[in-house]
């Protein structure tokens, strides 16, 4: 208990303290207006007071022209069919094409003057000294320990409570996973990376998941460890991949080919549980392929500033969207259209320039005429019991899952009867939908609000992280995930304990689940793109960062 | 990227929304944790339905219930699971105000910090506030009749007796046609007509509003017209000339009739929501029935009726009860209890008071009145070795006999009982009922005088 506030504390401070301070890539000049430094990869010029760079003149348009580096010395200029054009070296662009930027090449924008320098050897110096004193992520070592310690203390309770019931195999898995963990640990931070806080967090909850699986199915556990590995390989491909923006943008038809083929394998091939047909089969290997589709549907709403002035990607991602939700609705998978729904509601707040708000708004009022069709009876069912689950004729019927999580949480206290102690596993999805009312009874109130802690600080962490952010779409990648994330949780938790209906989706990191734990762990693939701590993450290249 | 940035923090606004809803999910966790794990479906304390861990006992420790996974073992005496029965509470749950109800979650063991995290599997003992003894006393007094028996002690606010009839054995099988019936605590759930016992309230209300009390007087010739002849206030004989004090001892419906038409509707109701008998009594997470009254402002005759408990009044005895106890405290009102008070901080505490019914004068005058109708009418010889004070009453209520009510309470420093025995249709208060009250505090005192 304490070793567990200990573990999420630390990083859970060390996650919120630390800043990264703005890189300067370069510096705007402007005639008669003085020199700006350039922060971002990517940088709105224009009228407008949310410019990145600010010309205030009536002259030049809200969004003038899209500056984005392209290498050291070299920037992108990209006109945003401004009124009165920009001109490069007394040649108007054309607002279709971008244009590469030698240092000190003349651009004329309403009549204004203005040039790109890289910055002096010496302010990159300062920049570099300014960056050393920034606090540095803290140490992994103690973190590290302590959740071995941890570990172990859980396989002990394990043994204690489920005496002969406990496998082989459910032992090795806890073994398994303290020792991937260390190696990944320590392979990385011998690359010279060094903020881990994240990685903690998820390999703390993750340790929570094989208990909660060990103690309802020892069986399983190993198969959730399989999963997780997979997961965390995926997430270290995906680092890697997301390094290279260029790589991504490109990535992504792939993406979307790939997610719509499997929402139609899925709607076609599909098998029910629990009333939602999100689940095939391959062979004896059963998955969710929406939760895959998940992490798809992050990197395809993301864009870089470019792409989201950029009609046709908008349309592309409001009609991809669409289509996710139509699928989710054939499916009858209320749960995961709603992350869906939310995400794209917030996704596209996030992209929304001046023109693309309209089509997004069309779709979003599209999406959830839809939803409110599809979903009208079994909504209106779910609604019924919503805040009466205690009522003598609900308590057994429609509130059965609600009250015995209540209940047998209420039962674990503060401190929880230990791990595989519990009785609330004797109710249909309790390690899945109801994982909170089954972290409540086994390890007690503290550990499962800690839980819904770690989530919330991996979302504040994203969004205090594109304060130094390169590009958009790393940030929309970020929020994104930290949305997908927030809404999970919000719907799995609030849903088991009558805070809203019971929807039946998964707790990230927490609920068993192979397909689940898998993409929770590669969606921590778009919060360590977004860390920009100097040598953080593996997400971004060394010294980049 | 600067739009992007201050968007994202959209974030920020979920993020708030899941940690307020947990915040408000923590909150209600503190607030109602206990009663969530002493719900039946929580299976780690309950096998099959019903509660596998704990003991009840009285306030002498003897055993009322015990839980185990086995089942649950009650008194090996008939009488004894008979009379407790509505205070334990059943297998089934059909007595919702029962301990094993009421009181699961202390009898599981359950605390904030620990849950129902219990090495041993035993529970907890729950000692009741209940005698065992006084209650087999009033369940052999009430004699087969239908009825409630509640003795309370008016300075710590224990309820030392709780008995309602009919009753069943937990043992024996229960037939359907009399189930709704002894399922029912009349005690803490009924509301029946007060007949003459709601004269004490109408008397206090009096006190309060007639400062030329003294004078009144009032000339009963046994039938007592009132307006057109058709309305009787019919007395069981001609009382003669009485004056208040003496209306109150032989509870003379004429005089009542007159002093209620004094007062008016307004100042009767405004005494009887004062004296707490139009609302429902909350403690130990029971709720009792509240009373209901009508008096009113434009019907003399009607208002008459109510003044004397007729009509359409109708009283919970528990509230009555407690009624009785604030006559005797000097018009303090102290909450009953079930539970005997385990910590020695809530020993300190003493009793809560519910808060002022009377004026300490009023509830003084009103007590020696009930004091002159002892020793006027009901005899103070049939109450020997107790110092009592009460008020009888034989409701009609259409049966083929009157109820009979016995209130009252004693005036003892080592057994301050206030108590109320109601019998359905058991015909007269003073000769039917006063006895049922008098053996079950001759009982309490034999038992408690010197614990």
């Amino acid at each position: 208990m304490v070793l567990a506030a200990y573990i999420l504390l630390i990083a859970i401070v060390s996650l919120l303290t630390t800043r990264a301070t703005p890189e300067i890539w370069g510096y705007y000049l402007v005639e008669d207006g003085g020199s700006f430094p350039i922060t971002h990869w990517e940088n709105v010029i224009g009228r407008s007071k949310s410019a990145d760079l600010n010309i205030p003149l009536v002259t030049v348009s809200n969004n003038q022209a899209i500056l984005s580096r392209y290498d050291d010395d070299h920037w992108l200029l990209k006109d945003l069919e401004s009124e009165n054009g920009t001109f490069v070296n007394g040649q108007q662009l054309d607002s279709d094409k971008r244009y590469l930027i030698e240092p000190g090449d003349e651009i004329v924008m309403g009549g204004v003057y203005s040039t790109v320098t890289p910055p002096s050897v010496e302010e990159s110096m300062n920049n570099e000294v300014m960056r050393r004193m920034d606090k540095e992520p803290v140490a992994p070592w103690k973190i590290l320990l302590a959740i071995t310690i941890f570990q172990a203390m859980t396989v002990v309770q394990l043994v204690l409570g489920m005496g002969e019931k406990i496998t082989a195999g459910a032992v090795a898995s806890f073994i398994v996973l303290a020792v991937v963990m260390w190696a990944y640990v320590t392979f990385f931070k011998s690359m010279g990376r060094k903020g881990f806080e994240m990685e903690m967090i998820a390999f703390f909850m993750s340790t929570i998941n094989l208990a909660v699986t060990t103690s309802f199915d020892p069986s399983s556990t190993f198969k959730e460890l399989v999963a997780l590995l997979l997961g965390v390989a995926l997430m270290i491909f995906m680092c890697v991949y997301l390094r290279d923006l260029e790589r991504t943008k490109k990535v992504r038809p792939i993406l979307i080919g790939l997610s719509v083929m499997a929402l139609l394998i899925n709607l076609i091939f599909g098998r029910a549980e629990f009333g939602a047909t999100n689940w095939i089969s391959i062979g004896s290997l059963q998955m969710q392929p929406s939760e895959i589709v998940k992490l798809a549907f992050v990197a395809i709403g993301a864009g870089t500033l470019e792409e989201l002035y950029d009609k046709r990607n908008t349309v592309m991602y409001a009609l991809f969207s669409l289509y996710c939700l139509a699928c989710l609705a054939l499916m009858n998978d209320f749960g995961t259209a709603l992350i869906f729904f939310g995400t794209y509601l917030v996704v596209s707040f996030l992209r929304s320039g001046d023109f693309s708000r309209m089509i997004l708004t069309a779709v979003a009022a599209g999406a959830m005429g839809l939803m409110v069709l599809k979903f009208k009876s079994h909504v209106a069912e779910r609604f019924a019991s919503w805040g009466h689950v205690w009522d003598p004729e609900i308590m057994d019927a429609g509130g059965y899952q609600q009250t015995r999580t209540m209940s047998m949480g209420a039962g674990g206290g503060l401190l929880g009867l230990g791990a595989g102690n519990g009785s609330l596993k004797g109710v249909v999805a309790s390690n899945t939908d109801l994982v909170f009312g089954f972290v409540m009874e086994e390890w007690g109130l503290i550990i499962a609000v800690l839980l819904v802690m770690c989530i919330i600080t991996l979302s504040l962490f994203a969004v205090m992280s594109i304060v130094a952010g390169r590009s958009t779409f790393y940030t929309i990648c970020a929020c994104g995930a930290a949305t997908i994330f927030l809404i999970q949780t919000m719907l799995n938790v609030f849903g088991s304990i009558d805070l809203f209906p019971l929807t039946g989706v998964t707790f990230p990191f927490v609920s068993t689940g192979g397909t689940s734990m898998l993409s929770s762990w590669a969606m921590l693939a778009y919060f360590k793109a977004s860390d920009m701590r100097r040598d953080a993450s593996l997400a971004v290249r060394r010294g980049e960062g | 990227m600067r739009k992007q940035e201050r968007r994202a923090l959209i974030c920020l606004l979920l993020a708030f929304v899941l940690f307020a809803g947990t915040g408000v999910f923590t909150y209600r966790y503190f607030k109602d944790g206990a009663k969530w794990a002493g719900f039946y479906g929580n299976t780690q304390i309950f096998t099959d339905g019903s509660i596998n861990r704990g003991t009840v006992t009285d306030r002498h420790d003897e055993l009322l219930l015990h839980c185990s996974p086995d089942g649950l073992e009650y008194s090996d005496d008939w009488t004894t699971r008979v009379s407790t029965i509505h205070a334990v509470g059943d297998l089934n749950g059909n007595i919702s105000s029962g301990a094993i109800n009421m009181f699961a979650s202390q009898l599981i063991g359950y605390d904030i910090v620990n849950g129902t995290y219990d090495t041993s599997a035993n529970g907890k003992t729950i000692q009741l506030t209940i005698d065992a003894e006084a209650n087999r006393t009033a369940y052999n007094a009430l004699n087969g009749r239908t009825g409630a028996v509640g003795v309370y002690n008016w300075q710590t606010g224990e309820i030392v007796c709780m008995v309602s009839t009919p009753s069943f054995d937990p043992y024996e099988g229960v037939s359907e046609d009399n189930e709704e019936s002894i399922y029912f605590n009349n005690f803490l759930s009924g509301a029946m007509t007060p007949g003459s016992t709601f004269k004490l309230v109408t008397a206090a209300s009096v006190i309060d509003n007639l400062a030329d009390r003294d004078e009144f007087s009032f000339e009963c010739d046994g039938v007592n017209q009132y307006g057109d002849s058709d309305t009787e206030f019919r007395c069981v004989y001609e009382h003669g000339e009485v004056d208040f004090r003496e209306a109150l001892a032989v509870s003379c419906n004429g005089a009542f009739g007159k002093l209620s038409r004094e007062l008016g509707g307004k100042a009767l109701k405004k005494t009887t929501d004062q004296v707490g008998l139009s609302k429902s009594l909350e403690f130990d997470g029971i709720e009792t029935a509240a009373g209901s009254f009508k008096f009113p402002t434009d019907d003399d005759v009607r208002l008459s009726w109510a003044g004397i408990g007729q009509a359409q009044d109708l009283v919970n005895p528990c509230a009555m009860m407690v009624y009785m106890g604030a006559i005797a405290n000097g018009g303090e009102a102290i909450e009953p209890t079930l539970i005997k008070s385990t910590s020695f901080i809530d020993e300190i505490r003493g009793a809560k008071t519910i808060g002022r019914y009377l004026d300490e004068s009023t509830a003084a005058e009103l007590k020696d009145m009930m004091k002159n109708n002892v020793v006027e009418n009901y005899g103070e010889e049939n109450f020997p070795g107790m110092d009592i004070y009460a008020k009888s009453g034989s409701a009609e209520t259409g049966g083929d006999d009157s109820d009979a009510w016995f209130v009252g309470f004693t005036n003892d420093e080592e057994a301050p009982y206030a108590f109320v025995v109601w019998i359905k249709e058991g015909g007269a208060g003073a000769s039917d009922a006063a006895p049922v009250a008098g053996q079950v505090i001759q009982s309490l005192q034999n038992s408690n005088y010197y614990e």
